[in-house]
């Protein structure tokens, strides 16, 4: 049934799907994971490095970019999908600063990109774009945001998510492991998503990147330096954590 | 012929010519003779070491002896069985299998993960254990060829045939969401002369099997051989260690039980190795 309706995207199939789309939802999964952590005073990305060949430059295969200088976002899925998407988020944050004197808010860029996103699921001949965007950055009010949008155009606020492959495992560390003292200071936030990532990335620390942006501080990425330190810190933490149960058994 | 949906479909004519005798004959000469070169190129040959080969012709079945055969069809189950069989003890390659067609081309001393081949591997202390890889695409008309040409080799009695394969989730017909289950996962299916339980449930209705194992277990079955199958259903049907680590239940089966070493070390290196090689190449999804 699914092979006569999933031709052209503008048709529903008689069960109300739109099997371009869920299709392209399953494009999403075969990026590397991706997780967002909104803090008190900072927002996080974390991502799973992709392995790059031996000939490539590194640093032009990147899965966090910035938008703006208080907005910033990962992405999971195509890769081309994903600059397209990019460069008019960009070019918009700038045509919103011009035009209103303002810096985006969080949630209008993520707006802007659903929209573009949802124009694509409606119109004969073009496909959905095959990415999920997690953006973080702060409103000029100081308030973090955290918004995931996906292939369908929809988008929603979150306190923690992650999207990508297996994002379904790290969702669920983060429920159970999102409380107010896990994102009580920066720290805390970054090593959050330091421990959501190592549940499912394959080589430990040395393939993770982080991106952190503080209240009316610009994006910096973390050095893999500083991710190692972070990574050792969780390691001591988890043996101390292992010692206590074992001395508690014992007595 | 493009239909309303854009896509082109090839309309075959049915009309029939009625041609002249003369030139029927000369056609059929011709034909007969391009016919016979395809058939020549598109045959599927089986080479053994000499020792397979010295076995095969001194027994009278023409025929060598083997207790246990476990073919890998597919790239995951062939990076299975490299990271948790080929990887402990000692192993002897003994043979290959080397067709043509149009997606495979393949010659012989061709080595995984180079490129798609058909080999197959012994190990020294047990030489009545045989493990196949083929990641070679095997045509639906060579399929017959090559079961008939491998296992007419390996004697009927006595032997027990495990095969592992891939297949895309996509193919997996269920009443369910293919949302809801969670992928990768295992189904088997058996010969009627295969006695013991498989080791995750029987595929069900209305699923088939294709390709190399469906000829492998339709010849185990005609012939009387115990053969069980057990295919992977997954999201990514290029090499990855998740769909590869979905085999591991098969260990509790007796004939993977013998050779598989499910804790060694080197699995997880050699896992990273046959991925990383194929992720670096692939730069679609970041």
């Amino acid at each position: 049934m699914t092979a006569r309706y999933d031709r052209a995207i503008t048709v529903f199939s008689p069960d109300g799907h739109l099997f371009q789309v869920e299709y392209a939802q399953e494009a999403v999964k075969k990026g590397s994971t991706a997780v967002g952590i909104r803090g008190k005073n900072i927002v996080v990305l974390g991502v799973e490095k992709k392995s790059v060949a031996k000939l490539q430059e590194e640093r032009t295969v990147r899965k966090i970019c910035a938008l703006d200088e208080h907005v910033c976002m990962a992405f999971a899925g195509l890769t081309a999908d994903a600059r397209i998407v990019i460069n008019r988020a960009r070019v918009e944050c700038q045509s919103h600063r011009l035009t209103v004197e303002d810096p985006v808010t969080v949630e209008y860029i993520t707006r802007y990109i659903a929209t573009l996103k949802q124009r694509y699921t409606q119109s004969n001949g073009r496909r959905p774009f095959g990415i999920s965007a997690l953006i973080v950055g702060f409103d000029y009010d100081g308030t973090p945001r955290l918004y995931q949008t996906d292939p369908s155009g929809t988008y929603h606020a979150w306190k923690a998510n992650a999207i990508g492959r297996s994002a379904k495992t790290v969702r669920e560390f983060l429920e159970k492991n999102y409380t107010e003292e896990a994102i009580a200071t920066d720290k805390e936030a970054m090593k959050l998503a330091i421990k959501a990532l190592l549940e499912v990335v394959q080589s430990g620390g040395k393939n993770i990147e982080l991106a952190i942006i503080g209240r009316n501080q610009p994006l910096k990425i973390l050095e893999s330096k500083e991710i190692e330190t972070l990574v050792a810190e969780i390691e001591k933490e988890k043996e101390e954590e292992a010692e206590k149960k074992k001395q508690k058994k014992t007595t | 012929m493009a239909t309303f949906f854009g896509e082109v479909v090839p309309a075959y004519s049915r009309a029939v010519e009625e041609g002249e005798d003369d030139s029927e004959e000369e056609e059929n000469e011709e034909d007969r003779e391009i016919r016979n070169e395809i058939q020549k190129k598109r045959e599927v040959h089986v080479h053994w070491n000499p020792e397979i080969t010295k076995s095969i012709d001194t027994s009278s079945a023409k025929a060598f002896q083997c207790s246990d055969l476990i073919l890998a069809a597919g790239p995951n189950a062939a990076g299975f069985l490299s990271a948790f069989v080929l990887s402990s003890g000692s192993w002897e390659t003994v043979g290959s299998v080397t067709l043509w067609n149009e997606r495979c081309k393949t010659t012989a001393n061709q080595q995984l993960p180079a490129g798609p081949s058909c080999v197959f591997h012994r190990p020294t202390d047990k030489p009545d254990v045989l493990i196949c890889q083929c990641t070679c695409h095997v045509a639906e008309d060579q399929l017959f060829q090559w079961a008939e040409k491998v296992l007419g080799s390996i004697q009927k009695t006595g032997l027990t045939v495990t095969v592992l394969s891939d297949c895309s989730v996509a193919e997996y017909k269920t009443p369910d969401s293919v949302s809801t289950i969670s992928v990768p996962f295992l189904r088997a299916l058996k010969t009627r002369h295969y006695k013991e339980a498989p080791h995750c449930p029987l595929l069900e209705q209305p699923n088939v099997i294709t390709g190399l194992p469906a000829a492998v277990l339709s010849h185990c079955q005609v012939f009387g051989i115990p053969a069980v199958l057990y295919q992977c259903y997954s999201d990514v049907v290029k090499p990855d260690s998740v769909t590869m680590e979905a085999y591991k239940p098969t260990v509790s089966c007796r004939s993977l039980s013998r050779v598989m070493k499910l804790d060694s070390s080197e699995s997880v290196d050699i896992l990273k190795k046959l991925v990383r090689v194929n992720e670096a190449q692939s730069n679609l999804y970041t």
